[in-house]
Formats: structure tokens, C-alpha cells, sequence
């Protein structure tokens, strides 16, 4: 009989995983709306990971909860996550040592943006934010409402997660944001560092656009498993600026953690990549809670 | 099976490779469960391919190395087609070269292309068919330019399944978010396929590189002679959730290397730990082999 669930094939043993100690930096259950109760498709799409997250060895990641200030288009949710806040931290609550939680800022509502920052990085228990590319918060970063934003989480040492995408024949939607931008909002805060999600998706124009851009790492999930990826990110950004995340459970970890493990780069550079850069740019949020 | 003089005309070639064929790729229920009880976790990868992406450097497209790292996961087979086939047009001269590229090594299985909007594409066929003795021959629509509408490529079936043999058909080769500017090549539409497997009622056709969609995949359900890969059923229960609408005997491991990276494909099979092993088996190996005729 073969036992599933310690079945290696195209994964490094167990041990060889735990000594990596990775953190995931982008976890994406129930991305876009938690459920109409705030909270039950969310559990319910961590659930479904978890046979990945301990395949993985994964010792923490990071999701991305709403949190009631118009970042979905669910009227009666936003009013809910308001009214009743102890809901997003359910998850957080049942997964405590598993789970960190960064919120999803709109861009387009400053003011219940800067309240929440507050209410839930200064003080609660969040560690950053994620500007998305598509829904009611998204704006491109670019936009001045982003200033004020970018401003407070650097007062508050946040960490910032930046959805980007270079699609070819450009945006699809006036929301996205590109590598390119982000590298002009990045330029205005030389301080502050910032994650590129996706690389950009088309990675090769993607790590060309962050290059010299030094406060800007990139992100490695979000599109498929195309080989090369890590190999060009390594050899022009170096290994410390690349941050592994799995956008589970939507993404598969053969995909995503495939994409480390399996590049032609040393040992020390997947060390880095799959947590320690991640840890080191928390390190100063996690170190003020 | 064995080769054949490629000097014989047209007809004939094809009429001894779908007697022979026909024999060789009969699916037994027996050998079916032979295969499950006796076999080790074996493994068949129906998605690769050889030579250069047309559009950058692989780390794995020197097949000395791709071969490598296959043994190294425990690869068994691999089905290989050629990335000079999407865009050369001298088809037979990119098919001669597949085959002796996989020559040295027994894992290779050559796949040649058929375009069918070429000249004399019934000549590669035979080429394909009688002198290389290959088990299925693929096709690019998408970037040969044409729909599954188009009666060249309903022809072409049709050859295909008198000469007992089957077809894969790439879906698409890269997300088209990613292309480059000026060849941007949208994925193919595979409606027409249901109502094509119902004209030719005993095709194979096996979809590579597919992104499973619900709601196409609704309509594949019944047609049992379209079977599936694995290179992007993506999700962390991908794979187990194909499985579970088509069954486990119409899906075949490919993980579309060199162009992704082979572990991921292998790994999405089991992460989730819901394959039991009488579908991992199938999945993995079995029921490639039986569609090459070696199952037994």
C-alpha cells in the first residue's frame, strides 16, 4: 500500500524542507470574499491546504483578510466585518502559530484606510498590507491616495505586498498595477521596502523593470511553473531579494515551491529565498509586537 | 511495434500501422488490474518536448540534461514532441530530427507534429506512422493557425484513428498574459472537439497543457476518448478534482517540460494526499501505457 501522504516524488525529504524553514509570504484562501459569515469559505480554503502546508513543511504564512473598508463588493460583508471584527481574527485565533495575517488596504477610501492601519497594525495583530490589482481598493500605486498610505505603514515598520502584472498587450484592468510603477512609487520611499507580487507575472520584463530599484524585492507566485524564473531573479536581483511565496490553495505547492526548489542555484540561496529574506523584513514589525 | 519501409505508398503504410495498431492498443480490464496490483509506482510523463523554446533559453532544453533530471524523478518514459515544430514549416525534417535525438535514450518516445494546413501533411503522416513507428503524433492549432472546425484537421483525425493510433493536441504552450508582443497566440478553443468524437466515434485525442474549467469540462465528461494531462491542472487538489469528473482511467501525468519545471507536476499529483493509490497508479503510469500499447 502507498501512504499518500508520505509520498516524496519531486519533493526533497522532510528534513531537508524543515531545515529550509519556510515562510510563505503569499497564501491566498479565500482571496476574494471570506464568505457571507466573514469568515467560513476562508477556513474552510485554509482546511483545504493544509495536507500542502505539511507536505511543504511550511512553518508560517501570510494571508491577506479584509477588513471591512470596501475591498469587496459584498455590501452586507463589509458592513458585517465592521460590526463584528473578532471575525476576522478566527482564523489567526485557531492558527496561531501557523498563520500571520497582512490586511487589504483600499486605495481608493484613504481615510478607512489610515483608521484601519491603526486599528489593525499599531494596534493588532497584523504585520503589513497587500495592495491588490483588482476589485474596489485597487488602484494603480501610482496614484497620489497611495502616498498618505505608504507614509503611515512606514511609520508603523509594515510590510508592503504589491499585486503587479506585466500582461502582454497591457492592463486589463485601470487598477493593475505594473513592476514599473511600483519601481516609481518605491523611488519616493527609499526606506521603505516593497514586495512585488509575481514578479510581474512575465518575470523576464518583470526583474528587468526592479532591478536597480534595491528597497524592491519580488514575490515568486502567481503564474505558472515556467522554468528559468528563479535562475534570471538570482542572477540579476541576487537571492536576497526574492521572497517565496505559494498562493495556495488556488496554486499548487508543486507549482509554486517547485519553482525554488527545483532551480539551479546553491543551497544558501533557497535558504534565503524560501524564509529567511521574509523573516528579515518582518523582523521589525515583529519585533515592535 | 515495428518499422516500416517508408518507401511503401501512402495507403498501405497506413492500413498495416491500423492493423497492427489496432491489436497492440486493445485495453484490456485484465491487464488494467495486473497493472495496479503488481506494478511499483511507476512513472510516465505523456508532456515533453526537445530542442529550443523559440523564445528563450530553458534550463533543462539540452535533452542530455532533461533525460537527467526525468531518471532523477523516476521517470520511466516520456513522450516527446519537438518545440521546432510550432513554428518551422519543414515538418518532416523537424520529425527526422526528434527521432534521432531520442535515440539514445530509452525513455524517449518520439511524438512528431502534423500540420495539417501544409502541403502534403498526409506525407509527414506516413512518415510519422510507417517509418518511425510512433504511437500518436501531436498538434498545435493555436499556432498553426487553425480551429478544430477546420476539415484538414478532421481529416486528420480521422488517418489518425483508422491507423489505430491517437492524437495530442497542445492546448496552448504559454499562458497568454506572458507572450511575446508580436506572437501572441490566443489558447485553443476545444468546443468543437465533443461534437468531432462524435463524427469520429473512435479517436483518442489527449489535451495537453488544459487548464480544466468547469464548464468545458462539464461537456468532456461523456466523451470518453478525450483524455487529459496534467501539466496545469492547477490547484492544490487539481489533480484529484480531474480525476474525479473524468475518471481516473482519462488522465495521464505530463508535465510539459522542459518549458515548466518537471516537479512541479509530480508533486501536484500527491500534495493533496486525496489520490488513493488505485487512481495514483493509473495517473502515473498505467494508463499510458496501455494507450502505447505496453500496458500489459
Amino acid at each position: 500500500m502507498i501512504d499518500n501522504a508520505r509520498l516524496r516524488l519531486g519533493l526533497p525529504t522532510a528534513e531537508q524542507l524543515a531545515q529550509y524553514r519556510i515562510w510563505d509570504s503569499y497564501f491566498t484562501p479565500s482571496h476574494s470574499h471570506p464568505g457571507a459569515d466573514g469568515t467560513s469559505s476562508l477556513v474552510r480554503e485554509i482546511e483545504r491546504s493544509l495536507p500542502a502546508i505539511k507536505k511543504g513543511q511550511f512553518e508560517k504564512l501570510c494571508y491577506f483578510p479584509h477588513v471591512g473598508i470596501g475591498t469587496t463588493t459584498d455590501k452586507r460583508l463589509e458592513e458585517r466585518l465592521r460590526a463584528e471584527p473578532e471575525l476576522i481574527l478566527k482564523p489567526l485565533n485557531r492558527w496561531p502559530k501557523l498563520l500571520m495575517g497582512m490586511i487589504q488596504l483600499n486605495a481608493n477610501d484613504v481615510s478607512a484606510s489610515l483608521a484601519a492601519l491603526d486599528r489593525w497594525l499599531r494596534d493588532g495583530p497584523m504585520l503589513g498590507v497587500y495592495f491588490t490589482g483588482s476589485g474596489p481598493g485597487a488602484a494603480p500605486c501610482t496614484d497620489k491616495k497611495v502616498l498618505p498610505l505608504v507614509e503611515r505603514i512606514a511609520e508603523l515598520n509594515g510590510v508592503i505586498m504589491q499585486h503587479t502584472w506585466f500582461i502582454t498587450g497591457g492592463k486589463v484592468r485601470p487598477g493593475q498595477t505594473t513592476p514599473a510603477e511600483l519601481v516609481e512609487l518605491a523611488a519616493k520611499f527609499p526606506q521603505q521596502k516593497f514586495l512585488c507580487a509575481h514578479a510581474g507575472g512575465e518575470w523576464q520584463k518583470g526583474i528587468r523593470a526592479v532591478r536597480d530599484q534595491r528597497n524592491i524585492l519580488v514575490e515568486t507566485s502567481g503564474f505558472d511553473a515556467t522554468a528559468g524564473f528563479i535562475e534570471m531573479a538570482v542572477r540579476e536581483l541576487g537571492a536576497e531579494r526574492i521572497v517565496f511565496g505559494s498562493h495556495l490553495p488556488s496554486r499548487s505547492l508543486g507549482t509554486e515551491l517547485g519553482k525554488v526548489i527545483a532551480a539551479e542555484i546553491s543551497e544558501r540561496d533557497k535558504r534565503l529565498i524560501l524564509g529567511e529574506n521574509y523573516r528579515k523584513l518582518l523582523h521589525p514589525i515583529l519585533g515592535r509586537k | 511495434m515495428t518499422s516500416s519501409d517508408g518507401n511503401m505508398n501512402r495507403r498501405d503504410v497506413l492500413q498495416i500501422a491500423a492493423a497492427s495498431g489496432a491489436a497492440s492498443l486493445l485495453v484490456s480490464k485484465s491487464a488494467t488490474a495486473r497493472e495496479e496490483a503488481s506494478q511499483p509506482l511507476e512513472i510516465v510523463d505523456t508532456n515533453v518536448s526537445l530542442f529550443h523554446w523559440p523564445f528563450r533559453r530553458l534550463p533543462l532544453d539540452q535533452t542530455a540534461k532533461l533525460v537527467k533530471k526525468l531518471r532523477t524523478l523516476g521517470v520511466t518514459q516520456a513522450w516527446a514532441g519537438s518545440f521546432e515544430a510550432i513554428l518551422h514549416r519543414d515538418v518532416a525534417g523537424v520529425n527526422g530530427r526528434l527521432v534521432q535525438e531520442c535515440q539514445p535514450y530509452r525513455e524517449l518516445v518520439p511524438i512528431g507534429t502534423i500540420n495539417p494546413l501544409l502541403p502534403a501533411w498526409e506525407h509527414d503522416l506516413q512518415q510519422c506512422f510507417g517509418k518511425h513507428d510512433m504511437p500518436a503524433v501531436r498538434v498545435y492549432p493555436n499556432y498553426h493557425g487553425y480551429t478544430l472546425q477546420e476539415p484538414r484537421f478532421v481529416q486528420l483525425l480521422e488517418k489518425v484513428t483508422s491507423a489505430g493510433r491517437f492524437l495530442q493536441l497542445a492546448s496552448m504552450m504559454e499562458d497568454t498574459r506572458t507572450q511575446h508582443v508580436q506572437h501572441q497566440v490566443a489558447d485553443v478553443d476545444l468546443s468543437p472537439l465533443v461534437t468531432l468524437l462524435e463524427q469520429v466515434k473512435k479517436a483518442r485525442v489527449q489535451i495537453l497543457n488544459w487548464r480544466p474549467r468547469a464548464s468545458e469540462l462539464e461537456k468532456f465528461t461523456k466523451k470518453t476518448g478525450i483524455l487529459f494531462d496534467t501539466a496545469r491542472a492547477e490547484g492544490t487538489d487539481g489533480v484529484p478534482q480531474l480525476v474525479e469528473a473524468v475518471g481516473k482511467q482519462r488522465v495521464m501525468f505530463g508535465s510539459h517540460a522542459p518549458f515548466l519545471i518537471p516537479e512541479a507536476a509530480l508533486i501536484r499529483v500527491h500534495e493533496s494526499s486525496r489520490l488513493p493509490e488505485s487512481s495514483l497508479k493509473p495517473v502515473l503510469a498505467a494508463n499510458a501505457r496501455l494507450l502505447v500499447g505496453n500496458g500489459a
